[in-house]
């Protein structure tokens, strides 16, 4: 591992890196803190950028985008109440109310040092865990590598609220958009007819952009703009935190940011499930859980630090397995490869450089988000008032733009208009969107392993003799069946009661 | 009888599984029991698709809840016209490239959002001209991509 110091320090200490990571960072903030917008949303639309340059700045270029999205989220969360992104939900609960009794400073405060510790230790110990997790998994074949990416599909099935059909009807549009172009190992083609912009498959920009990015604009705008929302700054004056506050708090960080680090981890799972988790975790060990809701510290502490922890535990499956703890992650693995990284154990080998780089690249974009977060305190929340007239024409050039660079290709550009009004479709249907884009990503890698699985052995009944595959079935289906399982309980529960 | 919005899903859903499983009969790789070949993955999703659109029909059927409006008509009319504008810059494109068409098209794009809020014809013209030189300059001169020219000015 410290090998690559020299090579880290030389990539990040690059000018044009050094752009890069700044103007990444402040791009993901603005995505992160606007609602609607996202850091995963950011990854999407400027990924196409990376194609023209190395590996290097490509991943520094991304992991900012990244880590500026997840750290932003708070901002809208605190002065709005309307959550950036789905993994500061839990921080409005407290972060909102505690804004209105005048102390957005001292919220907004806790925001970043939370944030901070969050991203900055997760990213450690992902760089201390991953290359023992890839040393395991060469203990793996096929079989447990089909079995995890049928996991972290169905992970988030048994997560996402509302209907179980839809959300598996989601997750089987991904598969059917992930079979397009020719099959895995016997070279098949699928779904092409005769066109040979379907041949190598539907690009990942063209699918998710259009479905995730434009087609929410689209739809927003036909929904109708509301009003612009208010932003109080006036009550923002200083840090207003002191170190003995932070000290205070350590149980509650060291809790929260081994949940969002556990959490990170599993496959399909990530920071919008961890702050919540954190946040009644908090509640459930305060002495006072009746402060929780009316801007109690404890809980902008408890969702801050594990939505940003997770950052780092969704990187130990990334790098070491291959295998996306959360969207963005699943993201990540698909922009990588264009860069001829190809995570799973073997990476650490072949792009260790590389790898290091990734974690190093969190550690500083936490230091940078911080820095800049505590210059800007009182400039950030202007983001909330940029208006959506000036803001979504601009968000969708940019989304044909990189349509268009991703092939070089305004045939693709056509492809995006088509996944825009599937998307909206989806959206008329109620289907959501995070399964297709796991099951869209996830589809070639769930394919190759089941193909190679049945070439080795010849039956599927393998799937369930060897022991890990078996448990990872096991959690798959029980993903798959949770709900049912769930009413179950509850009519028992009833019976009982 | 008003057809729900969740039985309307269901059965796209239905139609699309059928037609996507008669699709992978055309495959020239048979399934079998020792090796599922390509068409394994395909009819999963048309599986997929079927049970859950039945599942969804069956499902908005029973549910006695008041469907939420997902669009008035003229939320319907706007989304609409918003594709036609974006059906407008990919053949603006083609034609005449990216550096004419984008700023038309950003024009056109804030003056339709815009509708109802305080804005100047100036502001308008001035941010479509400026987004899209900023955007030109980021992808062509800072990464080294190219942009459509145009079949016009090819």
């Amino acid at each position: 591992m410290f090998e690559y110091i020299p090579y880290i320090v030389s990539q990040i200490a690059q000018p044009f890196n050094l752009v890069l990571l700044f103007a990444a960072t402040v791009i993901g903030l603005i995505f992160g803190a606007i609602p609607g917008l996202s850091g995963t949303l950011a990854v999407m639309l400027f990924m196409p950028l990376t194609y023209s340059m190395q590996a290097g700045p490509a991943v520094i270029f991304l992991i900012a985008l990244w880590v500026g999205g997840c750290s932003g989220a708070f901002i809208g969360s605190v002065l709005l109440g309307i959550p950036g992104s789905a993994s500061a939900v839990a921080t409005c609960w407290d972060g909102y109310p505690m804004a209105q009794n005048g102390k957005a400073g001292k919220a907004l405060a806790i925001g970043m040092v939370a944030s901070f510790l969050g991203t900055f230790l997760s990213a450690l110990f992902a760089a201390l865990l991953s290359q023992k997790i890839a040393d395991i998994a060469f203990a793996m074949g096929p079989w447990e590598y089909f079995s995890l990416c049928f996991v972290a599909i169905t992970m988030v099935l048994a997560i996402s609220k509302g209907n179980m059909f839809k959300g598996l009807a989601s997750a089987a549009i991904g598969l059917l958009f992930a079979s397009v172009g020719f099959s895995p190992i016997d070279a098949e083609p699928r779904f092409v007819f005769d066109n040979m912009y379907l041949m190598s498959g539907l690009g990942m920009t063209v699918v998710l952009i259009g479905i995730f990015g434009v087609a929410r604009i689209v739809e927003e705008y036909g929904k109708g703009f509301g009003a612009l929302p208010e932003v109080d700054t006036k009550s923002i004056k200083g840090l207003g935190i002191t170190i003995k506050e932070i000290m205070s708090q350590g149980v509650n960080i060291v809790r929260s940011f081994l949940i969002g680090l556990g959490i990170g981890f599993l496959p399909g799972m990530g920071a919008g499930l961890s702050n919540l988790v954190a946040y009644s975790s908090a509640k459930n060990a305060s002495k006072t859980p009746e402060q929780f809701g009316h801007g109690c510290p404890d809980g902008i502490w408890a969702s801050e630090v594990s939505n940003n922890a997770a950052i780092g535990g969704s990187m130990i499956p990334m790098a070491a397995l291959g295998i996306p703890g959360d969207s963005t992650t699943a993201l990540l693995i698909g922009a990588l490869t264009i860069h001829g990284l190809e995570m799973g154990p073997m990476v650490f080998k072949n792009s260790g450089n590389v790898v290091y780089l990734m974690f190093a690249t969190v550690m500083v974009c936490a230091i940078v988000v911080l820095v800049l977060q505590a210059l800007g305190m009182r400039v950030f929340p202007l983001i909330l008032k940029v208006p959506y007239h000036y803001m979504y024409p601009a968000l969708i050039i940019i989304s044909f733009v990189s349509a268009y660079v991703d092939s070089s290709s305004l045939y693709k550009c056509g492809m995006m208009l088509v996944f825009v009004i599937i998307g909206i479709l989806m959206s008329y249907g109620g289907l959501p969107t995070a399964p297709l884009i796991l099951a869209f990503i996830l589809g070639p890698t769930l394919e190759s392993n089941m193909l190679k699985s049945f070439q080795y052995s010849g039956t599927a009944v393998t799937f369930f003799t060897r022991p890990i595959s078996c448990i990872f079935m096991i959690i798959g289906i029980a993903c798959v069946f949770s709900p049912v399982l769930r009413m179950a309980m509850e009519k028992m529960k009833g019976k009982k009661a | 009888m008003k057809i729900k919005r969740d039985q309307l899903t269901g059965a796209v859903l239905v139609l699309l599984g059928i037609v996507v499983f008669l699709m992978t009969t055309t495959f020239s790789i048979p399934i079998t029991a020792s090796y599922p070949g390509p068409r394994m993955l395909p009819s999963i999703a048309a599986f997929g698709f079927v049970v859950c659109g039945l599942g969804i029909f069956v499902e908005g059927t029973m549910s006695k809840k008041e469907e939420k409006t997902f669009l008035v008509k003229e939320g319907w009319i706007r989304v609409l016209l918003t594709l036609v504008v974006i059906a407008a810059y990919i053949a603006g494109m083609t034609v005449v490239g990216y550096l004419i068409t984008t700023p038309i098209i950003l024009y056109v794009l804030t003056t339709m959002f815009a509708k109802g809020s305080k804005t100047t014809i100036k502001g308008r013209v001035i941010f479509s001209v400026a987004v899209a030189v900023i955007i030109y300059v980021i992808y062509v001169f800072a990464f080294g991509l190219t942009l459509p020219a145009g079949m016009l000015f090819d």
